[in-house]
């Protein structure tokens, strides 16, 4: 939310959006759906959408629902009422099968934030390179129960297999679960090296506690929300050592090839003070932020603020954003890959003494090659 | 010596002249009488057509509140027979669940998948309550607060029924007044019909199984076949509510089984005044609009239904439908001893 | 063999945890039957007293854990006299009522927002401990210490002392302990303010394992319930036994089978007892059984 109040507030300084003839300033208005509590019925977020549309009106809707099953119910309410929307945070690719099931029906739809299909292929070369580099085999998949999470994993696992991984388990946990002690046992039996973990929720920090007090002899290589901003190193007492942790999109830190991320966090902190920069996490935010300047883009070529206008030209994009070269693909989403030129970038860190995240990738951001912890591999 | 006072509470004279088949003596007799019903059956009828002044979103929050409402309804009655049921969406969810699986597997057409869900719904809830009924008070109470969690949780853990995700694609209803008119339908049978019930010999017989079921089956009368035939009965309206729902959100998931669902109907019912019908509708239709209007203060809703559960039970025990009702028909002074 | 080895270790500390969870509720419904579900409210409320004295105010960690004991005790004495006291004896009404609390106690921290990762409590004791080939952290084992000792010590309260027996009399037969001279009030307060301090100095151990979640404090009601309808709520080794048994199958299931299931043995354990034995598998209360 911080993040596109700061898009908004820096275009507002330059006078605002034109549309047409006239320069109008942006007003960012918001609801809480509450549809990250697990409990909370869909129905109950979907009222709150349909409140927000018809009181509100918005012209546009940036960062959407994130939860899969509340965004899938949600794009039948908004093609309904015709709003452009623009995903920052959901990651299920079910989420572009729909659009293109229907892209009429679903023109108004867009994602700027990373999708599985993606996030999975960058932790597969990771993985694969760490396996060449340092001669480990077996892995375990530890995950959320939620769609973009499984589809990730299930990508991963078909892929461990084929690449001649021996995978000792996958394991789902429900979203609010606080004991990952099944996993940290399997991990023993099975004589797992590497663990990847798929979560994005506050209490996924006790797997790494847990890994740690039961002294493990593992890497830890994949995605934990809580472990992402700076401040995680003193909140984890050190347990966040060594991990290479998955960044969805630039944001939270500010990597030299893409100026713009650079600029980000400065002003960010600016604004918001250093302890909020530091807490920066790592999905969402980047994106947020780059969203609001794609739809105040769009409105300005399409010279109006109807619907269809926009659209179709936040279909057209192609700019640069702190999330690295913004352009949709046919299926509505921004196109992820390795070259921060010519499309948008997913990072993962290194955590290292005494507290430093080292940039691993991709290969041209990296500033240093990924060490596993001793007893691990070679 | 001071005169000391009390306070005296005597039937209003209106009351008195209306009884029985002097009702039909006057207007305002008649007005009297059928006056609280009348207007609340005409506003429940006409709501549907105020859509182009309160706009779509008052009509949905309508929609809502008729479904919590029936849920309400159906938990006072079981609250009849003393079944308290502290996990209500237990009905709600498998109403819902059956609805979407009659549409979606069965391929009927929606009307047909709801009734049909909302009949299986209450058959299926009564026959899995059926090992518990005979416990006493609390620890029935505490099987329904457990079995809504526990089928959500094998859901999630069997991903039967569409897991996580939930079953969604479940056809739409008519429109959205066709939606509202059915239940309106069902809201005013269930909460006269009922009532009616209660009111009636078979009432009787359910009250005596609340307070004194030794004594009931030492008359004999078989206490488990009544009460099943009361749970069953009972969860039908909860069960409709649920599968209309789903039609009108075209999706279910483990959420039909979620807390909210449990606490709105009790809050309602203690609120409103547990014992008659119309009572904990009017506590429904209070809470519900209350909620949308507290929606932008997130989870501290919950937070104010509880208090307000709390407030009523060790203020307000007797529900503020009773409270109204009373001095509707009755006025208070203080008279000298 | 190590497999073995893990899973029992782990579900002998599950089954610490159960018990320490469980023994307040337990408790207070044993001791003047209240049924407080206001439990996991409370454990999680003296969670974050404990936390604040802790990380905000800086006190040293028994401290802190003792204060947070103290308000617990308090809100329990708060609890009855302003929400239980009022419905007493209407049975259903207390539930619901002190249910209602629990849930807007939860809610209120939710709505807080005491939701991050930085809501933590550190470990009573730090570091791991290697028995044989399972490495395990040292505060693990002091859970299981912890809830052995507690036990015992409740065991020994009920039956030797004078406190303790008063408390039993009146659950066991409420008007010859009346006439006897043992005050239904003071009792009741006593009953509902030991089970609050209970859950407090369950929730000082057991939430260092993890964080101090809002859904922990729904889980730890769960946990209670079950704790108390299997094991019934007569003797002290009911309680253990439930919780030894309950500890074992969820551990062993979640390493089988997958972690969803741990609830769902919760869950069905309740069910499945109050459908068959109501009074707990050493209950011998016939009241219950008669009813059919």
């Amino acid at each position: 939310m911080r993040a596109v109040q700061l898009a908004v507030d820096e275009i507002n300084a330059r006078g605002g959006v034109r549309v047409g003839a006239v320069r109008r300033p942006l007003q960012v208005v918001s609801i809480d759906t509450r549809e990250h509590e697990p409990g909370i019925p869909i129905h109950d977020a979907l009222a709150a959408l349909e409140k927000l549309l018809t009181e509100r009106r918005p012209h546009a809707i940036v960062v959407g629902a994130f939860r899969s099953e509340v965004l899938l119910a949600a794009m039948d309410v908004v093609a309904r009422y015709r709003v452009p929307y623009v995903v920052t945070i959901a990651m299920t690719p079910a989420f572009e099968a729909r659009i293109a099931s229907d892209p009429v029906k679903y023109r108004y739809l867009f994602r700027m934030g990373l999708q599985s299909e993606y996030f999975a292929g960058n932790l597969a070369r990771v993985l694969g390179y760490i396996k060449s580099r340092h001669g480990v085999s077996r892995i375990q998949f530890v995950h959320q129960d939620v769609l973009w999470a499984k589809a990730t994993v299930g990508f991963l696992e078909v892929w461990a297999r084929q690449a001649g991984w021996t995978v000792v388990s996958s394991d789902a946990y429900p979203t609010g679960a606080t004991d990952f002690s099944a996993s940290v046992l399997r991990a023993r039996t099975g004589r797992t090296q590497i663990l990847v973990p798929v979560f994005d929720m506050p209490q996924s920090g006790v797997l790494l506690k847990q890994v740690k007090g039961a002294q493990l002899p593992v890497a830890v290589v994949g995605f934990i929300s809580p472990a992402v901003p700076a401040t995680a190193w003193q909140a984890f007492e050190g347990a966040v050592d060594g991990m290479v942790q998955f960044v969805a999109e630039p944001g939270p830190l500010a990597v030299r090839v893409l100026p713009k991320s650079v600029h980000f966090n400065r002003a960010y902190g600016q604004k918001y003070g250093e302890e909020a920069r530091l807490r920066l996490s790592g999905h969402g935010p980047g994106p947020s932020y780059d969203a609001v300047y794609v739809v105040a883009a769009a409105i300005e070529r399409a010279g109006t603020l109807d619907p269809d206008r926009v659209a179709e030209e936040i279909r057209k994009t192609d700019t640069e954003g702190v999330i690295g070269r913004i352009r949709f693909n046919e299926k509505h989403q921004v196109v992820y890959g390795g070259l921060p030129s010519e499309t948008a970038i997913s990072l993962a860190f290194q955590w290292r003494a005494p507290g430093r995240r080292v940039v691993v990738f991709p290969e041209l951001a990296a500033e240093d090659e990924i060490r596993l912890p001793a007893g691990v591999g070679r | 010596m001071s005169p000391e006072y009390r306070r005296e509470r005597l039937d209003r004279g209106i009351k008195v002249r209306s009884e029985d088949v002097f009702v039909l003596a006057g207007w305002s007799e008649l007005l009297y009488r059928a006056g609280p019903r009348l207007t609340a059956t005409v506003l429940l009828l006409v709501f549907p057509l105020l859509r182009p002044w309160t706009g779509d979103y008052w009509q949905t929050v309508f929609l809502v509140a008729l479904a919590m409402m029936l849920a309400a309804v159906s938990w006072a009655f079981l609250e009849n027979v003393g079944l308290v049921s502290l996990g209500h969406s237990l009905f709600f969810g498998t109403g819902g669940y059956l609805t979407a699986l009659a549409a979606l597997e069965l391929r009927v057409p929606a009307l047909v998948a709801v009734l049909l869900g909302a009949l299986s719904g209450s058959l299926a809830c009564a026959l899995l309550l059926a090992p518990v009924l005979r416990l006493r008070g609390v620890y029935f109470s505490l099987v329904t607060f457990a079995l809504p969690l526990l089928l959500s949780r094998i859901i999630e853990a069997t991903k039967i029924l569409g897991g996580t995700e939930g079953l969604v694609g479940v056809p739409g209803l008519g429109s959205l007044a066709a939606r509202q008119y059915l239940l309106v339908m069902a809201l005013l049978a269930t909460v006269f019909g009922l009532q009616r019930l209660l009111d009636s010999d078979y009432g009787l017989v359910l009250h005596a199984i609340r307070d004194n079921d030794v004594g009931v089956r030492a008359s004999g009368i078989p206490v488990g076949r009544w009460k099943l035939a009361a749970t069953a009965l009972g969860s039908l309206p909860a069960s409709l509510a649920g599968g209309v729902l789903a039609t009108h959100y075209h999706v279910v998931g483990m959420s039909a089984f979620a807390l909210d669902y449990s606490v709105l109907p009790l809050t309602a019912a203690v609120l409103g005044g547990p014992g008659t019908m119309a009572g904990v509708a009017v506590g429904a239709a209070l809470l519900v609009p209350l909620s949308e209007v507290l929606r932008a203060f997130g989870t501290l809703r919950v937070v104010v239904y509880c208090v307000l559960l709390v407030l009523a039970l060790v203020a307000v025990p007797e529900g503020l439908f009773s409270l109204a009702r009373r001095r509707y028909h009755q006025f208070e002074r203080w008279v000298p001893v | 063999m190590t497999e073995v080895l893990s899973v029992l270790l782990y579900g002998l500390v599950q089954a610490a945890i159960l018990l320490l969870v469980a023994l307040g509720f337990s408790v207070t419904f044993g001791l003047s039957g209240i049924p407080n579900f206001a439990h996991g409210g409370v454990y999680i409320l003296s969670g974050f007293v404990c936390w604040y004295l802790l990380r905000q105010l800086a006190w040293p960690h028994l401290l802190a854990a003792a204060g947070g004991v103290a308000v617990a005790a308090v809100v329990g004495v708060l609890l009855y006299w302003l929400v239980i006291r009022p419905v007493r004896r209407l049975v259903l009404a207390e539930v619901i009522a002190t249910f209602a609390a629990g849930v807007a106690m939860l809610e209120l921290f939710r709505w807080m927002g005491l939701v991050t990762y930085d809501f933590n409590l550190p470990p009573v004791v730090a570091g791991s401990v290697t028995l044989g080939e399972v490495t395990v952290d040292a505060h693990r084992l002091a859970v299981v210490a912890a809830a052995a000792g507690l036990g015992l010590l409740l065991w020994w309260f009920g039956r030797a002392t004078r406190t303790g027996l008063a408390l039993r009399a009146m659950a066991q037969e409420e008007y010859t302990a009346l006439s006897l001279g043992v005050r239904e009030d003071v009792v009741a307060t006593v009953s509902v303010a030991l089970g609050s301090a209970l859950a407090a100095v369950a929730a000082v151990l057991v939430l260092p394992l993890g964080l101090i979640s809002i859904n922990l404090g729904y889980d730890a009601m769960l946990v209670a319930l079950a704790v108390t309808v299997v094991g019934g709520t007569e003797r002290t080794a009911g309680l253990v036994l439930a919780a030894l048994l309950l500890g074992m199958t969820t551990v062993a299931a979640s390493v089988v089978l997958g972690p969803h299931w741990s609830e769902v043995i919760y869950l069905a354990a309740i069910v499945a007892v109050l459908a068959v034995r109501p009074s707990g598998i050493l209950g011998r209360l016939k009241e219950l059984e008669e009813r059919v």
